[in-house]
Parts: C-alpha cells; structure tokens; sequence
C-alpha cells in the first residue's frame, strides 16, 4: 500500500509541474504517441506488449500472422484458388463443398500445383507463410 | 521466443486450481464439522487456502495479460464469454430462491394463517431504508457507468473518481443492510418467511460484497495505470457484475420487500 500511494503521489508531482509548464503542449499532444499517461489513460499503442503487441501491430499493417480473422473468401476456381497459408509443405485441409455439408472432405495439400477438392473440385493452393517471430 | 502461430493463451502449469480444490474439500469438510462436531478449524483454514488461492490466481492473470501481453483479442472474447457465462449461472442460482419465495407466499399454508406475510410477521416498511437502498444502488449504476465513460475518453481523475464513488456507494448499502438485519423484528427462524427473507437477500449482500472487492481490485489497477482506453476487460468485467447485482436488488426489493409486504 506505502509503495502504491508513493508512486501515486509521484506522479502527481509531476502531474503539477507538467501542467504548471506546457499546458498547451499536452493538450496538442494528448491521444498521441506522446507519454501522456500522468493526466490520462494510457492506449493500446503506448502500453501493449507481447503477442498482444505483436498482433496489434501486424493488424496496422493489414496483416493476420496469427489467423484471427476469418480466412478470406475465394472462388475456388483455377484462376482464383483458395490460398492456404502453410509454416510447413503441407497442411491438412478440410472442404464443407456446399453450406451446411456435416461431411467434411479432409485431405492433405501439398506445396506446389493448386490441388481440387476429390468431391467438388474447388482448387486449393498451400502458400508458404513464415513463423511469427 | 513465442513460436506459436494462433493467438491463443497456452497457459503455464499452475498450482492454483489444485489449491482452490483443496480449499474446496476443506470448507465443505469444513461445514459439517462445524454443525455436527463443534469445530471451525478445517472451516477456518478452508476459507483461509480460498482466499489465499483467489488473490494468487488472480494476480497471475493480471501479470500474463497486462504485463506479459497474452491476451489478445481472441483471448479477450474468450473471457468475456466466461464472464457472461458465470453471469447467467448466477442469475439461475437466484431465480432458485425466487422460486422458494413465490411457492411459500402464493399459496400461503394454514401453519402460516393462509395470509402472505405470515400471521406474526411485521415486514420492513419497503418505502423506508429498503427505497434509500434502491436508490443507493441505482445510483452507483450510474458512477460505474460514468467510471466507464472516464476511461474510454481516457479520462484518468474522472474514472478515479467515479470508481470511489461506486466503492462508496456499495460500501453504504452494505452498512445500510447490516443495520436492518440487526435491527429487524423477524428471524431466519420465523417461519418460511424468515427463511426466503434472510437467504434471498443474505445471498444478495454476499454478492454485493464480491462485486464491491472487484471494484476496489479495478480501482487499485486504475491507479497503477493497468488498464488502456480500448483494453479493460477487467473493468468491464466488474462492471457487468455490478449491474448485475443492481438487477438482483431490483427484483428482491419489487418481490419480497413491496409485494411480499
């Protein structure tokens, strides 16, 4: 409790002295990038670390490393085939051919030439993607 | 190096739920050797090895999703999920003693004198402290909800505030409560009446309690800036715990304390 209260107090002390010099600075730079959390909250893009971090800023970049969002939609034809993001040369993939199907079609899909599904024939194609690290 | 390539928490090995299982078997042991061998020990450490399991599994979760990162959105949908769930297993424990409380007084039976409150019971006037504690629950609805507000708008002093506020509000109804009960001319003992009365709303004081510590744990995080303007699930945890509570009161006060008078 001793040990809370004193950073408490700490930060505000500074809290005065932030506000009694650059009043105008931090309301410019409030919601920024600027550490501003002694007279806010602090956001997402200040604080979050680890795999949350990681997943953030790969979302900024319009990437999905760790599959969150759903897989985009293709038509399964030879020209616009599944794309199947693989870390190995192949994967398991398992095909619903039409909505609804309760008999998932599983078969492994190799790296290299576009594969078909043996019951619909949709084209599926394994494409190498790296560990996140 | 995390080398995993979903999103998901692959927790630790933990000693927690084994402890929690212990303190479990201790307090239920516990109980009967208190009602049948005059004994509170293994009650007593029981409750003990829960609340020292509850503080340490909590913190754990505080450290791997603040300061470790790992929950990520799944993960978070993940909880919130849980949280709703337990929610809902709540309200079905409380509609078990709302059904207790309108079988007994529906159809009141003749040991009762056929009347609804029994012969010999004089109910609590429900427009005295009972309407105060409408009031002073509804009202740290609204201080909750503007707590919220405060830290989406990454308003620190107005959350810090509003969250007091809350504490304090619970904190009131809990004091409020426990003069009524000392000062109530009716038992638990009194017939199927004092039974309803005291289990409905000891059970709802016993939440009010938990949902208070939860915000008091929110709180001490707000102050420690844990919490983010887009990430404070915690919160809202608490938070939805608190309405929820709130809601229970409603009913309690609507159903025993004004119709059951």
């Amino acid at each position: 409790i001793v040990q809370y209260l004193t950073s408490n107090v700490g930060a505000r002390l500074s809290q005065i002295y932030l506000w009694q010099g650059s009043h105008t600075f931090l309301q410019k730079h409030l919601n920024t990038s600027v550490f501003y959390s002694y007279l806010g909250v602090p956001s997402d893009e200040e604080q979050a670390t680890g795999l949350e971090r990681k997943t953030l800023e790969a979302m900024k970049k319009g990437q999905d490393p760790y599959s969150i969002l759903k897989p985009k939609g293709y038509a399964g034809t030879r020209e616009d085939p599944h794309i199947v993001p693989s870390i190995n040369k192949k994967r398991l993939v398992g095909c619903i051919c039409e909505e609804d199907n309760s008999a998932v079609i599983w078969f492994w899909l190799h790296a290299g030439e576009s594969q078909r599904c043996p019951s619909c024939g949709a084209h599926y194609k394994l494409v190498h993607h790296d560990v996140p690290h | 190096m995390a080398h995993q390539t979903h999103a998901y928490h692959m927790v630790d090995p933990s000693p927690w739920p084994l402890t929690g299982a212990a303190a479990a078997l201790l307090m239920t042991s516990g109980l009967a050797m208190w009602f049948h061998y005059n004994s509170m020990l293994l009650l007593t450490l029981g409750l003990l090895i829960m609340l020292l399991t509850m503080f340490q599994w909590w913190r754990d979760i505080v450290r791997e999703g603040t300061f470790q990162g790992h929950h990520t959105p799944p993960v978070q949908k993940g909880l919130r999920y849980g949280m709703i769930l337990f929610i809902t297993s709540e309200v079905f424990f409380f509609i078990g003693f709302f059904w207790a409380f309108y079988h007994s007084s529906l159809a009141p039976t003749p040991e009762l004198g056929g009347y609804w409150p029994p012969t010999g019971i004089t109910p609590l006037n429900p427009f005295e402290v009972p309407l105060l504690n409408t009031a002073v629950l509804l009202a740290s609805g609204v201080t909750v909800t503007w707590a919220h507000h405060g830290l989406m708008e990454t308003n620190r002093s107005q959350t810090i505030q509003a969250l007091t506020l809350t504490i304090l509000l619970g904190l009131y109804f809990t004091a409020l409560q426990t003069m009524e009960y000392y000062e109530a001319p009716f038992t638990i003992a009194d017939s199927v009446y004092g039974s309803t009365f005291f289990v409905a709303t000891g059970f709802h004081g016993l939440h009010v309690i938990i949902g208070s510590t939860f915000l008091i744990v929110c709180l001490l995080r707000q102050i420690k800036f844990h919490f983010t303007s887009t990430h404070h699930f915690g919160f809202e945890a608490a938070a939805w715990y608190w309405h929820f509570v709130d809601v229970v009161w409603l009913f309690l006060y609507v159903s025993i304390y004004w119709w059951g008078s």
